[in-house]
């Protein structure tokens, strides 16, 4: 696999380089190819794993295996490449991968500055706080003096302390080089509240002796918008991109499922029946089969499915859909429609 | 009495008797989600009302919840199996329910008409015919399917109660209407008073 995907890659980098930037076609590419390459965090529970017989799952990884299906007709025509943080920029400026689906928030400076497009958000993460339960708090304004621990070099350091002082929480940041010493001095209280990402704290939480011994709070302070990116340079790819993914959403909204999508095609519902492509025509204008939409639900559910499966109440990190929870139910999860 | 049986089926080959009384339950079972726990009542077997889900996302949680309803509704979501009694600052208390079939049956706006506690327990016709193995009356007690609380909605038949089957939270399963662990609904309970407001929710269906 790894030999296929570096074969693959290097003929995309070949392609690139031979026939310019003005030619980029990459839902051309990817349908001659027979498969997406799809770049993903190199280990992050929840979003992207990779288990020992080589078969990767997760929430980042569910959307390839969506892309795919509404691409290519199937999920499994998807090559997996691991990229991290600092190499991911350059392995889709440089073609290595047709998409980044790897928690990375949506900034200004990486569409204006590195030329991509964020094809919209999946993930609404954001800073949050954990406490010891017997602590009973709250909410983050109950902090009070108590002493917080934070990872040093992380933008939570400086938004801890904002939203303390702007809150007026007397609270005393304590700063310490790494993750696993944050979560150590958890552990033992020497700090009564511990601050990064929410999605961390929840994959941080399960380390602990007793998971249940620590409390998420409910409160959000930052923005993290997580989602998908491509090129700016192929706007036709993009919209492929950012409409499967308001697809996924979409089809939550209507009740469409990996159990009933089959069933939805016999629907009166016109919203339905546009959906899973039995009238309306819409997949041909994306340059997409008339099932794109089923095929991606079909092979992995819709929204909600793939955040319960991976992030939520089916898998170990159960992290409640708070922000990502629909427009319609108190969230802010929206997708345009597809008609 | 711990007897579980796949009823659903039998009570469908049963069929159509007294079909205006299942007319609720019917459209109920076309709508169910498949992954329904099959599994009967077991009156008789004993859940204490200490019982509470302690870990993982069923368990007791306050949590981001933006509502238009005002601080203090219940807002009982059937496809997620969450109960949310809503709090000020766009947050509330989560509780993870089981929900059975005649709790998919309706949708909208209800009070809470009474509340009981230990409450007795006379089974519908219809659920006996279902489960002809269930008493015809049970005395409320911790063995008792209802659990250690009842809140009734309206004039309706449909209540949140407890459970002597804490492991059906955040199930779909096959009689009742929503239900929690004890020490979850006895929580609920002292928090809720009659003439509190509750909306029931579904999924959409295609």
């Amino acid at each position: 696999m790894v030999d296929l995907i570096r074969a693959v890659s290097g003929a995309i980098i070949a392609l690139a380089l031979g026939s310019g930037l003005a030619a980029a076609d990459t839902l051309a590419t990817v349908k001659q190819r027979g498969s997406l390459i799809c770049g993903v965090s190199t280990g992050l529970i929840g979003f992207s794993e990779r288990a020992a017989d080589g078969k990767w799952s997760g929430f980042d990884v569910d959307f390839c295996r969506a892309l795919a299906a509404a691409t290519l007709g199937s999920p499994d025509k998807v090559a997996f490449v691991p990229v991290s943080a600092s190499e991911r920029f350059e392995a889709l400026s440089q073609r290595r991968i047709d998409v980044l689906s790897r928690n990375t928030t949506w900034t200004l400076q990486r569409e204006a500055e590195f030329g991509f497009l964020f094809a919209g958000i999946n993930f609404h993460d954001g800073q949050g706080f954990m406490v010891h339960r017997d602590s009973n708090i709250t909410s983050a304004l109950e902090i009070g003096d108590r002493s917080t621990c934070v990872q040093a070099g992380t933008s939570g350091e400086a938004l801890a302390a904002d939203f303390f002082r702007e809150n007026n929480v007397p609270a005393k940041l304590r700063v310490l080089p790494d993750a696993p010493s944050t979560l150590a001095a958890f552990a033992r209280k020497d700090c009564e509240v511990m601050t990064t990402d929410q999605s961390g704290l929840y994959a941080e939480r399960l380390k602990l002796e007793r998971p249940a011994s620590a409390v998420i709070l409910p409160d959000v302070i930052s923005k993290e918008p997580l989602g998908p990116v491509t090129r700016a340079d192929d706007v036709r790819w993009h919209m492929v991109v950012k409409w499967v993914n308001f697809a996924l959403i979409g089809a939550e909204e209507l009740g469409v499922t990996s159990q009933n999508v089959r069933e939805a095609r016999t629907s009166t519902k016109p919203d339905v029946r546009r959906f899973v492509g039995a009238e309306g025509g819409l997949g041909p204008r994306l340059g997409l089969a008339e099932d794109w939409a089923a095929q991606a639900v079909l092979a992995v559910g819709n929204y909600s499915e793939i955040y319960e499966r991976n992030v939520g109440t089916r898998s170990r990190l159960g992290i409640p859909r708070g922000l990502n929870q629909l427009w319609s139910q108190g969230g802010i999860m929206y997708a345009p429609p597809v008609r | 009495m711990s007897k579980r049986r796949a009823d659903r089926s039998a009570w469908l080959r049963r069929g159509f008797a007294g079909l205006a009384m299942l007319l609720s339950c019917l459209s109920a079972a076309a709508q169910m989600p498949r992954e329904t726990l099959d599994i009967g009542d077991e009156p008789g077997r004993v859940s204490t009302e200490e019982v509470v889900i302690e870990d993982g996302p069923y368990a007791r949680q306050v949590v981001f919840f933006r509502s238009q309803e005002a601080p203090g509704t219940v807002v009982v979501h059937t496809s997620e199996r969450f109960l949310y009694l809503v709090m000020p600052g766009n947050r509330a208390l989560r509780y993870g329910i089981g929900v059975g079939r005649d709790g998919f049956t309706w949708s909208g706006l209800v009070k809470v008409s009474r509340k009981a506690e230990w409450p007795d327990w006379t089974p519908p016709p219809e659920m006996i015919q279902r489960q002809p193995y269930l008493p015809r009356f049970m005395a409320g007690g911790p063995g008792n399917p209802m659990g250690s609380r009842a809140l009734y909605l309206g004039s309706t038949v449909y209540r949140i109660h407890g459970t002597n089957q804490p492991e059906t939270i955040g199930h779909a399963i096959s009689s009742g209407c929503f239900r929690l662990a004890n020490g979850d609904v006895i929580d609920l309970f002292t928090r809720v008073p009659v003439g509190t407001k509750v909306v029931i929710r579904h999924g959409p269906s295609i």
